[in-house]
């Protein structure tokens, strides 16, 4: 059987809280159900998983290569044209400072970017199931389950004072 | 349709009346997007007068360039000083919705996206950085002869390969890169609600930047990690653009300025003009164009005491740039001085402090005038005219030293009066600045619409005895 989603909206919060714990008791897993909110709501309004994710990681990565790549650029032109200036050492860090820190930050921001990107999973060329509802405030409950537990889906939506449903 | 102000209930008593709104959550995206839509005659009468302004600078620029060429520095002064400016103003201004973001300011709400607009003038401060590559004189003097330097005292001291052009311009490119990155990824929501009611061009730009968002838990977990990320390193890349361009576009260019103040005056200038302007912009939505409904006095308000500190630094700064330069004892020091404040440069420097200084603190201490939405905006835009005069103050000496090789500057050159073509250039840089804002906001919501409804889940009035009070949440 396919997976499919299934979008149950809401008029109110506590409803839409009230529906996934109404799935969790149906055991649906928790993977398997999303809130579509049209603003951040806080942590664990609707009682939901928590969603870890690893995009400090490359920003941390772009500044180590922005970084490398400014000290060998900066100390490989020291070797190669050794001239000495105000009486300092030929390789020395303070005139190395500013493309350093400039490699440094650009690697940080470009691999940000890119990670922004790749955690989003962009592009995404398939629309998903949604309701244009929930801009106006409206919680969508959405489910990606089995068709064959879509009946089930569809009576805790009903239990809990959904508005609509909504299928693909 | 009922107007915006009969959408949204106000808040506050006494002297705090209309301090704060209440938007309401269910019509304010159809509301923000109709007026994004809009195209009233106040603001086509504004966008006629911004491409007017545009169209001088880009003559002034043409006929700058067919008769002086790009062969020396002194006839660019005034391109340079205007360029500072617009970049002094407009690139630090994304920042202002990154900090009060940091901060959990709830105020900040109504003027994120104001502040995050101006990184599409970012993009265009790389094009208009580049004829000042172009006029800056190379770092190796090509004709050294007596007493001149062989080498032009830079920050790049051994000079590292792609110095200084690539890294300059690479300075621009990823300042720009960061603030439109944080402008799509803070306004991908707004596109997203928005992509159902636009029609035409919005429509396809709204699927294509903003069609795959839904509004899930983990899109808006990377949505506040990704603006966290990317505004602290806006803040850590801008401040050090500030001080690559004035070092190497002002200290630079006069021999043997060398001064630690100048950078962080020119960067603490910077934050207090660019949250000036915002202001300005807030005021102009709230007085004409129909935003009243989501802007209180209390930005105007909490914003104020912020631009009063920035103008007491500034002050400050300065002072530490005079005192250390008065008492100095070199002849260079003396005629540095004099040349930048006390000779040709006066009346300038002397309308700098009127209008950077006295006005804004003279306004920003009375109680009653912050409370106001036109006080703060008003000390904002002095704050703007005193940048300008700071900007044509240093870049025009700046350029216009003579000699840029000479090994400490030896007399206190003449003042340099801009030409119609200079005075153009200097109008084209405020016309096409306007121009490109006045484009972007018909494109992008001017409100944060995400945020402002995320604001109504944390405000709301509530009594408290017989007062009324701003009742506020803090969920983290």
């Amino acid at each position: 059987m396919a997976r499919r989603p299934i979008l149950g909206l809401f008029d109110n919060a506590n409803s839409a809280a009230d529906a996934g714990d109404g799935l969790r008791r149906a055991g649906i897993p928790e993977t398997d159900v999303d809130f579509l909110t049209d603003t951040p709501y806080p942590e664990g309004a609707f009682g939901e998983r928590e969603e870890p994710h690893k995009l400090y990681i490359f920003p941390f990565i772009g500044a180590l290569l922005g970084l490398t790549s400014g000290i060998l650029l900066t100390s490989m032109t020291q070797v190669a044209y050794p001239l000495v200036t105000g009486g300092k050492p030929i390789l020395s860090i303070p005139p190395m400072a500013v493309v350093c820190y400039e490699g440094t930050m650009l690697g940080a921001i470009l691999f940000t970017v890119l990670g922004i990107v790749f955690e989003s999973r962009l592009p995404k060329l398939k629309a998903g199931l949604y309701d244009n509802r929930i801009t106006e405030g409206y919680i969508g409950v959405l489910v990606n389950t089995e068709e064959t537990q879509h009946g089930e889906v569809e009576g805790v939506f009903g239990q809990t004072g959904a508005v609509d449903v909504k299928k693909q | 349709m009922a107007s915006s102000a009969e959408h949204h209930q106000g808040g506050g008593h006494g002297q705090h009346a209309g301090m704060w709104v209440f938007p309401r959550r269910e019509e304010v995206t159809s509301d923000v997007s109709g007026k994004t839509f809009a195209m009233p005659s106040v603001y086509k009468l504004a966008l006629g007068i911004a491409a007017v302004l545009a169209a001088l600078g880009v003559v002034g620029f043409a006929i700058r360039a067919s008769s002086d060429g790009f062969g020396s520095p002194g006839p660019w002064g005034y391109y340079a000083a205007i360029f500072s400016f617009v970049f002094m103003v407009t690139g630090a201004a994304p920042l202002v919705a990154c900090a009060f973001r940091f901060t959990k300011s709830h105020w900040r709400r109504p003027l994120s996206r104001v502040s995050e607009l101006f990184a599409i003038v970012g993009v265009v401060n790389i094009v208009l950085f580049i004829p000042l590559l172009l006029a800056m004189p190379p770092i190796k003097n090509p004709d050294a002869q007596g007493t001149d330097l062989e080498v032009r005292r830079t920050l790049w001291f051994e000079v590292p390969i792609g110095a200084p052009y690539t890294w300059d311009l690479l300075c621009f490119v990823g300042l720009a890169l960061c603030s439109v990155a944080i402008l799509w990824l803070s306004a991908t929501p707004d596109m997203a609600q928005a992509r159902a009611t636009a029609t035409g061009f919005r429509r396809g730009l709204y699927t294509a930047l903003a069609g795959w968002w839904y509004g899930t838990k983990r899109q808006w977990n990377h949505q506040k990690a990704g603006l966290a990320l990317l505004g602290a390193f806006y803040f850590m890349l801008i401040i050090f653009v500030q001080f690559i361009f004035i070092t190497e576009f002002a200290m630079s260019m006069v021999p043997f300025w060398k001064d630690s103040v100048l950078p962080p005056m020119y960067t603490v200038m910077s934050f207090q003009t660019s949250l000036g302007l915002i202001l300005i912009v807030l005021f102009i939505m709230r007085k004409w164009g129909g935003y009243e409904g989501y802007l209180g006095k209390a930005p105007f308000w909490s914003a104020s005491k912020i631009l009063l500190g920035l103008t007491l630094l500034w002050t400050y700064h300065l002072f530490a740039f005079f005192i250390t330069y008065w008492y100095g004892r070199l002849e260079v020091e003396q005629n540095i001085l004099k040349y930048l404040f006390t000779q040709p440069y006066l009346p300038l420097f002397l309308a700098n402090m009127l209008f950077s200084f006295l006005v804004p603190f003279l306004m920003l201490i009375w109680n009653p005038l912050r409370r106001s939405a036109w006080g703060p905006s008003l000390a904002g835009l002095s704050a703007l005219v005193g940048a300008l005069l700071f900007n044509l103050r240093t870049f025009a000496a700046a350029f216009n030293t003579g000699n840029h090789y000479e090994f400490a500057l030896s007399h206190v050159p003449a003042a340099v009066l801009p030409d119609i073509w200079d005075i153009f250039m200097v109008l084209g840089g405020l016309g096409i600045v306007a121009l490109v804002y006045l484009v972007s906001a018909k494109v992008f919501p001017l409100i944060s619409i995400w945020e402002v409804k995320e604001g109504t889940l944390y405000q709301k009035m509530d009594t408290f005895v017989r007062g009324e009070y701003l009742v506020l949440a803090k969920p983290e």
